[in-house]
């Protein structure tokens, strides 16, 4: 039976290519406006979409109820600000974020930005198995700054920061792997059979 | 210290009936459909794509949103859409069919806030102004309305202000340059990209890989956007991107 995925939808942004590489990895996808909806499903996943503050009105009502469910190890997937939400707070905005991974959103210290562009990520983790160029596409102003040992990959932009981290069942990527070509498509797939092995 | 690679970037111009105006492509499905041509561009290797709706009427509008969404289900690298965006519901439209970044030309010099909260609303990193800029002496002037309009606006500082409102990128073409097939204007691309610590995206000129080496050797230009180039099948992306390699240019 393959994963069904709940796609949160926050009103605003490009979630068709994520929901169609999603697909074509063989997961089930729903895109879900209702932000309830995501405590009943079997995977998340929050889209790189958006500003932080604006991303985080439709969530901030059911923030605990996410956290929890978190936290009970649903497989869950954020991907840039839709990792970002999953920290207590962001320098962007002032509305708080999840709070599911201790630590500060930080506007990243650089000459040039965004980060706009393909880079690559050093990490060891199972969700690189099979991927063949480690470059991935980033588009970024800030970056988590976790309080906690969840870093399990790092990028190097003027200077290091974490592009992958874990904490339970719950992967966060600065990086879009919905738009990071054979590279990306690559981690999606390894990541919905992640999720299919969490259920 | 890493920096980025650079990027390539095939510029498709979409008209009114939802195909790519004058392309002769050889070995390819679909010739002018742009969901097509752009996977094709991505098997390539292009790093990114933009869709230039040169139409600008409502008709063209709602096909160019409908040939986006059917872009995005099957392009897994970023897509920028721009011409003819009057404001921040034209640009939410754009990004929910299926654009990851927006260009604003036109509206952004007439009402530089939008450029703000566009930048407030999805994030600078959709936002990029498109400058279209021409030579007049010593400097460089704004033009607005698909180049037809002058303004009294200076080009380095338009740059400058529109990063200042919150823009992720400026897509930099030079209107001297452009449909010349001769070259960047490398005098201003190196002037924008050296005043400014937001990305930009050299254009117009384009005609031979060498123009691409020439644009990153000497200046600080991110990204190089081309058509014709790529369009009339003299180079592949794959071709470029080598090339760029053996000379020593960090590419994808």
């Amino acid at each position: 039976m393959p994963v069904s995925i709940a796609l949160a939808d926050y009103g605003v942004g490009n979630l068709h290519s994520i929901r169609k590489a999603l697909e074509n990895c063989g997961a089930r996808v729903a895109v879900v406006e209702d932000m309830g909806a995501l405590l009943e499903a079997e995977c998340i996943v929050f889209p790189g979409v958006g500003a932080f503050s604006k991303t985080m009105e439709k969530l901030l009502p059911i923030r605990e109820d996410i956290v929890s469910r978190l936290a009970d190890g649903v497989p869950c997937l954020g991907i840039c600000i839709g990792m970002q939400i999953m920290f207590d707070r962001s320098e962007e905005g002032s509305s708080p974020g999840l709070g599911f991974l201790e630590g500060d959103v930080v506007r990243l210290k650089a000459k040039k930005i965004p980060h706009m562009g393909w880079n690559t990520v050093e990490t060891a983790d199972g969700l690189f198995e099979g991927v063949e160029s480690k470059h991935f596409y980033f588009a970024h102003s800030y970056c988590g700054d976790p309080a906690e040992d969840i870093v399990i990959g790092r990028t190097d932009y003027y200077s290091e920061f974490a592009s992958l981290v874990k904490k339970g069942n719950t992967y966060g990527t600065q990086f879009h792997p919905e738009k990071s070509s054979f590279s990306g498509m690559k981690f999606l797939a390894n990541f919905v059979a992640f999720a299919e092995e969490c259920l | 210290m890493r920096l980025l690679t650079k990027r390539i970037i095939p510029c498709l111009d979409v008209v009114e009936e939802g195909v790519v105006k004058g392309v002769k492509f050889k070995n390819l499905r679909g010739v002018g459909y742009p969901p097509d041509m752009a996977a094709e561009y991505e098997r390539q290797g292009a790093d990114e794509i933009v869709f230039l709706d040169i139409s600008a009427s409502v008709k063209g509008r709602k096909t160019l949103l409908d040939i986006v969404k059917k872009t995005a289900e099957k392009l897994f690298v970023p897509l920028t859409v721009g011409g003819g965006i009057r404001g921040k519901e034209d640009m939410r439209d754009a990004l929910t069919a299926g654009a990851d970044k927006v260009s604003i030309n036109t509206v952004a010099v007439q009402h530089p806030e939008t450029i703000t909260a566009c930048a407030e609303d999805f994030g600078r990193q959709c936002v990029v102004v498109a400058i279209d800029a021409k030579r007049e002496g010593g400097s460089w002037v704004v033009y607005t309305h698909g180049g037809r309009r002058r303004t009294s606006v200076d080009a380095i500082e338009w740059a400058v202000r529109a990063q200042a409102l919150g823009a992720g990128e400026i897509l930099l073409t030079s209107m001297d340059a452009d449909g010349t097939q001769d070259g960047y204007d490398i005098e201003l691309t190196a002037k924008v990209a050296d005043t400014v610590n937001i990305p930009v995206i050299a254009s117009g000129g384009c005609g031979r890989p060498e123009h691409i080496l020439e644009v990153f050797e000497r200046t600080n230009a991110d990204a190089a956007l081309a058509a014709s180039i790529f369009h009339y099948g003299q180079h592949t992306v794959a071709e470029v991107k080598g090339y760029l390699k053996e000379n020593g240019v960090e590419v994808r």
